[in-house]
This record gives structure tokens, C-alpha cells and sequence, in this order.
């Protein structure tokens, strides 16, 4: 009896310590969900506890959570656990709004008056707001940049292709033939990325009047232009991790993200600096990037005061992010970002002037992720030359139509 | 009397409780949901058998087109995988069973132990065993084939990853089934003539015919919910040839877009249902031969 009175003790145990862990902390603490992984958490973590270190009235409580959209989707269905605030990023923003998941930012902005458009980066700030209605701040803007091997440019002599610091694909195409063997010109990291941006070169759009617009002449050109460097065998062979290769000293030039910087200078001996991704013109340039966003799901449990607090919090990123730009992120703050401080990192290239600015370009379509998936899905195989350029443009199309027709069934 | 079926309540409650909670209800709600159009975060809209119409018969549909392709894929794998992660881990375990055969723990250990690796950290280890630039494959037995891009390389490194993790588990079982194997069957087919492989055929094999109908229900049905081999190694390409059904049904629940989760939910019912009828009928199959 006594071993069963023992069981049955520890068992209830359990289930408190259980049940205690999924509570959302207490009303004097903002839960703050974020999908930052790795190092990314580890800088998130490092503002956080810089945040609390001021004694705010309202702490707060940092939680990676991976997978979080998949968490996001539970908790609103069932209303508990909602967290305080959270970031996502730029293209969920007009679905959630749609959906009715977001609650404005309108209280904060009022209560922090240097929280406001004239102090972060335009589009970043621009992406959250929808029909006149501000839902976010934003922490960062994340891009597609391009990263360029310094000695290799050197010993092909090909250093005046960032003279203007529009590398074109004519300017690649002419080191055909001059390479030793094992070296490329460029590699297809993120290549999905590199097409959304050429699309802009093009004078593209992914949609138009509300309309996916991916079977297009310009995605059509953005295809074949890229596919040159690729036809040329400039391009890092296909299956093959170019991001490697480019880290191993083979390729000039590697189209990856802003964040990874901070690999690239692990790396001993790449000398290495960043520019923007080629274009098929000389006359624009584009780098397809996101964004970080705070965001406050919504909670009906969220006091007003609670709402303050995380005002302070935002404030406090909006002048003291730079922890951030060591993630090898353009930080959204003008204060951080025009700071000599920032000018350290290497992507303070991208918030070098207005036109730098100008050329991260932001998504905003309200279903511009199942054009990503779709433009993720065939282009390795398209620029390959593997399938039928016109066939599986029309194949990407129909996809992300069905999509749409699809997702419009479930909001009815 | 009420006191003893409390006892027994007890012992199976627990089971009783996470089979309800994690297993029965959600594939309860998962059956409904595959009846609606539903994006995760509104109500589900009740849409009949419209998401099973599209998925098996409107040809011009890209979740038809998909569902067909993945199931294609899995089959695939399916067939090319299940023999592998039977025969395989048969012979290892039959072939340690010999007198000469020193340090079967440790074998049996280090033939275990990539079952319990993550299948993300073991694709990222293959994948540089496979690189062409860095790999052994490269430059010790000189191919010049990027594997994850070209077929039948890419179903190659898919199924080396999934025996290398696969082949512990079955092989355990069998090496306990084979223990379990009266001697006097061994020593009386010896005495009537019988050479090694009339032993193993004769005796082995009709002894451990139950472990075996299992593991291969069992193999089947995991190989059918294959996900993390392709998605890491492959990302389901060249052309979408290694692109599995279970990958289309996470990308439509779980993608970066708003959730398509009724088709997805519809896609997993008839997964559910294929697995169902195979496991069935191998079983029914089997079981009717060895008896």
C-alpha cells in the first residue's frame, strides 16, 4: 500500500512538473517565440538578456522554437499558450493578417514615437504594413547577396567586374575558357533566391492584380539568362555543394545569404568580400531578401500593460541591435545601421546608399511562398537544362494556381 | 473481483491513455480532416470527397500529378529497400551465429548503433562520402558522378543510408529469434545429411517464420513513410524522381504558404490505406504459406 501511496505521489509529481512546463510564464514576463536557431538564438538570447538586465518592469522570456509556424497553427486553434510576441518572417505576414492572426502594432506606436517609419530600413517597415495598418517592427532585413573569392578575381583578372558593383552574366561568360581545371565562376546556392531576384532585373513581378504570374517572358528570360552561365559550364556542376566549393577556394562567386558571412570568415585562408548578385543587366541590380519581423499574435489574455512593456523591448532592440549585425544581419534600425559600428560588418555594404537600399527587394505577394516553393522546386533541374523550359513553366504555374485555389477553399 | 480488474486496468491504462491521446484520436481527426479544406488556423470547411476526387481523378490537377508521382517514388523505395533490410540483417545475423565468429557483441553493437543516429547528422556524413570534391567515392574509387543529381546514383546513397541505419533492428530480432531455436532440430537435420544451407532453409527459416512475417509488415510500413532519407539527401530531385509522397504531404500541411492541410490530410489517408491493404495481404500471404 505504502509503495503504491509512493507511486501514485511521484506520478502526480510528474504530471504538476509536466503541466508546469507548458504554462506560459507568469503575467509579468513576455514569452517571445522566435524561430532562431544555432548562433542566430545565441545573439537573440544575448539582446534579450541585455533587455532584462535594465530591470524592465516586464521581463523577457526567450524561446527558440523550432518549427514554430507548426506551434503557431496549434496554439490559435486551441487559444492557450499564445505567445506575448514573436518574430516571423516577411512573406508570412499578409497571410497571418489575412487569417486574422495578427494584432495591430497601432498601441506600441503610439506609446513609442521613435518606433515609426523615418527610423528603419523603408521596405522592411513597409512589409508590415497592410491596408494602412502597421503589424510589425522590423529586427533585420536578411538577403541574397553575393560573396566574391578576392584571389581568384586577382588571378583571373576579372577584379574590374565589381567596378560598379554590378557583376553581369556577360561579364562572367567572358572567363569561359580561362579557367583551370576544378574552378568556377559561380555557384547555385540559393539559386531559387538569385531567380526572384534576375525576375526584378528582368522588369518582372510574381503577380499581377492578385494573380501569380509565373509563366511569363520575363521569368522565361530570367531562366535563359541564367542557364547560360550554367551551358557555359561556369556554374558549379549540378549535385555538387557549391557553398563548399566556394569556402574550398574554387569559385569566384557564391550567391548565398547575409548570414553567412560569419562561416565564410571561419574559413582560413578565403579571402573573401561581398557585392550584389549578378544581373542579366547592367542597369539594375536586385538582392532577393526578408525579413525578421516582431510580431504580436492574437491574445485576448495580453494586458494593455503587458503591451507596454514589449514597446520598451522593441525600443530597446531599435537602439541597441547591433549584437545582431554580428549574425551577419542588415539590422532594420537607422540608429544601428548608420552607425559606425555597423560599418565593421561586411553587409553595411548593403545600407551603403540609397540605391544599395533600394536593391533588397522584399516580397510582399500574399501567396509569393508557393511561388518561392514552385521557383525552389524546378530551377536547379531548369537551368540544368534537365527539363523543358517552357513545359515546366507552365507546370510552376498551374502549381501555384491550384495552390491558391486551394488555400482559398480553406478560408471560406 | 472489482479490486483485480482495477489491477488490471492499471497496468494497461497508461498504454490505453498515449495510444488515445497520441495515436487514435489524431488519426480519427486526421480522416476527418482529410474530408475538408482546411488551412490550420480557421475552422475546417467540410468539402465531402472533393480532396479525394482531385488527388485520384482530375488529371489536370497538380495535387493529382503530385500524389501519383510520390506514390510512384515511395513504391520505388519501398521495393528496392525491404528486401535489402530483411535479407541483409538475415544473413549478418545467421552468419554470427557460427562457432568461429568472435566478438558478436561487439558487432551486433556496432552494427546497432546507426539506428540510433539522427537521420539528419547520418545524410549530412554521406552526403561528404559521396561528394564528388571531398568524398571517398571521389577520390579513392575515382567516380566522377555527382550522386545526389543523377539516377540510379541518387536511389543508391537513398538506400545505403536507410540499410546502414536500418539493418540493426531486424538483425536483433532475428539473432534472438535464432537463439531461440531448439539444437536438437540442428542436430537431428545433421544427423539426416543436412549441409548448412538445407539447416538454414529447413530448420532456421520455418522456426523464425513469425519474426520474420513481422519484420516484414513492420519493414513495409516504415519504408512506405520514408521522409528524411530523400528530403536530406536529395531534396527529392533530379526532376523530382526521388520525390516521395510523405515530402509533398508535409510541404502541403507544413510548407512556407498558407496550409493546404485538407489535401495533405487526404494524400496521408490513402498512404494509410495502401499500407494497410499491403500489410494485410503480406501478412495473410505469409502467414498462410508457413502454416
Amino acid at each position: 500500500m505504502k509503495r503504491t501511496l509512493s507511486i501514485s505521489l511521484i506520478l502526480a509529481l510528474m504530471v504538476t512538473a509536466l503541466l508546469t512546463g507548458c504554462s506560459s510564464g507568469s503575467s509579468k514576463t513576455i514569452t517571445f517565440w522566435t524561430p532562431l536557431t544555432g548562433d542566430d538564438g545565441a545573439y537573440m538570447d544575448q539582446l534579450v538578456k541585455d533587455y532584462n538586465a535594465t530591470n524592465p518592469e516586464y521581463k523577457v522570456k526567450h524561446i527558440v522554437t523550432s518549427d514554430m509556424y507548426t506551434k503557431i497553427s496549434t496554439v490559435m486553434n486551441t487559444g492557450k499558450g499564445v505567445p506575448d510576441l514573436a518574430i516571423i518572417h516577411a512573406d508570412r505576414v499578409p497571410g497571418f493578417v489575412k487569417q486574422g492572426l495578427l494584432e495591430p502594432m497601432t498601441n506600441i506606436l503610439a506609446s513609442q514615437p521613435e518606433i515609426k517609419q523615418e527610423n528603419y530600413l523603408p521596405q522592411a517597415w513597409s512589409t508590415g504594413t497592410i491596408d494602412g495598418t502597421q503589424y510589425t517592427v522590423p529586427l533585420d532585413i536578411h538577403s541574397n547577396v553575393m560573396y566574391y573569392n578576392k584571389d581568384l578575381l586577382k588571378k583571373y583578372n576579372a577584379e574590374s567586374f565589381l567596378d560598379d558593383n554590378v557583376v553581369t552574366i556577360d561579364e562572367m561568360l567572358s572567363l569561359k575558357g580561362k579557367l583551370d581545371e576544378g574552378d568556377y565562376v559561380v555557384n547555385d546556392a540559393l539559386i531559387g533566391w538569385v531567380m526572384l531576384a534576375e525576375l526584378q532585373n528582368e522588369g518582372g513581378d510574381v503577380e499581377k492584380d492578385g494573380k501569380p504570374t509565373v509563366d511569363t517572358p520575363e521569368m522565361k528570360k530570367a531562366y535563359e539568362e541564367v542557364k547560360k552561365i550554367a551551358d557555359a559550364g561556369l556554374m558549379t556542376p549540378f549535385g555538387e555543394d557549391g557553398y563548399l566549393m566556394f569556402q574550398g577556394g574554387h569559385v569566384l562567386f557564391s550567391t548565398d545569404g547575409t548570414w553567412s558571412s560569419t562561416a565564410h570568415a571561419k574559413v582560413q585562408g578565403l579571402n573573401f568580400g561581398v557585392t550584389n548578385v549578378y544581373s542579366t543587366t547592367a542597369d539594375k541590380f536586385t538582392n532577393r531578401a526578408s525579413s525578421h519581423l516582431f510580431a504580436m499574435l492574437k491574445n485576448d489574455k495580453r494586458t494593455d500593460e503587458k503591451e507596454q512593456g514589449i514597446g520598451k523591448f522593441l525600443e530597446f532592440i531599435r537602439e541597441n541591435s547591433i549584437e545582431w549585425a554580428k549574425a551577419g544581419q542588415i539590422v532594420a534600425s537607422n540608429k544601428v545601421n548608420q552607425s559606425p559600428e555597423f560599418k565593421n560588418y561586411m553587409q553595411s555594404f548593403f545600407t551603403s546608399n540609397e540605391q544599395e537600399i533600394q536593391s533588397l527587394h522584399i516580397y510582399t505577394y500574399e501567396y509569393y511562398p508557393y511561388v518561392a516553393e514552385a521557383v525552389d522546386k524546378y530551377s536547379a533541374d531548369i537551368i540544368r537544362g534537365n527539363v523543358d523550359l517552357d513545359e515546366t513553366l507552365k507546370t510552376m504555374q498551374k502549381y501555384v494556381e491550384d495552390k491558391i485555389a486551394e488555400a482559398g477553399k480553406g478560408t471560406k | 473481483m472489482n479490486k483485480k480488474v482495477f489491477t488490471l486496468y492499471l497496468f494497461v491504462g497508461p498504454h490505453l491513455i498515449l495510444f488515445a491521446v497520441f495515436i487514435f484520436l489524431p488519426t480519427i481527426f486526421g480522416i476527418y480532416a482529410s474530408f475538408t479544406h482546411w488551412n490550420l488556423m480557421n475552422n475546417p470547411v467540410w468539402a465531402g470527397l472533393d480532396n479525394y476526387k482531385t488527388i485520384l481523378f482530375d488529371s489536370g490537377s497538380t495535387f493529382h500529378t503530385q500524389f501519383l508521382n510520390g506514390l510512384k517514388n515511395t513504391f520505388i523505395f519501398v521495393v528496392l529497400s525491404v528486401p535489402l533490410l530483411i535479407v541483409i540483417p538475415l544473413l549478418i545475423a545467421v552468419a554470427l551465429e557460427h562457432k568461429k565468429v568472435k566478438f558478436k557483441g561487439v558487432i551486433q553493437s556496432i552494427l546497432y548503433i546507426p539506428g540510433l543516429i539522427s537521420v539528419s547528422a547520418a545524410a549530412l556524413i554521406w552526403l561528404l562520402i559521396f561528394n564528388k570534391q571531398l568524398g571517398i567515392t571521389g577520390n579513392v574509387f575515382g567516380s566522377t558522378v555527382a550522386w545526389p543529381a543523377n539516377q540510379p546514383y541518387a536511389w543508391i546513397i537513398i538506400l545505403v543510408l536507410s540499410v546502414w541505419g536500418g539493418v540493426g533492428g531486424n538483425m536483433i530480432i532475428y539473432r534472438a529469434s535464432i537463439n531461440g531455436v531448439a539444437q536438437d532440430l540442428y542436430e537431428a537435420a545433421a544427423i539426416d545429411g543436412a549441409g548448412p544451407l538445407r539447416k538454414f532453409i529447413s530448420v532456421t527459416l520455418p522456426s523464425i517464420r513469425f519474426p520474420l512475417i513481422y519484420t516484414f509488415v513492420m519493414t513495409t510500413a516504415a519504408s512506405f513513410n520514408v521522409f528524411a532519407q530523400p528530403l536530406m539527401m536529395t531534396k527529392g530531385g533530379p526532376r523530382q524522381s526521388t520525390q516521395v509522397l510523405m515530402m509533398d504531404i508535409r510541404q502541403l500541411a507544413f510548407g512556407s504558404g498558407e496550409s493546404i492541410a485538407g489535401m495533405a490530410s487526404a494524400m496521408a489517408v490513402l498512404l494509410g490505406l495502401v499500407i494497410l491493404v499491403i500489410s494485410a495481404l503480406q501478412y495473410y500471404v505469409m502467414n498462410r504459406n508457413a502454416s
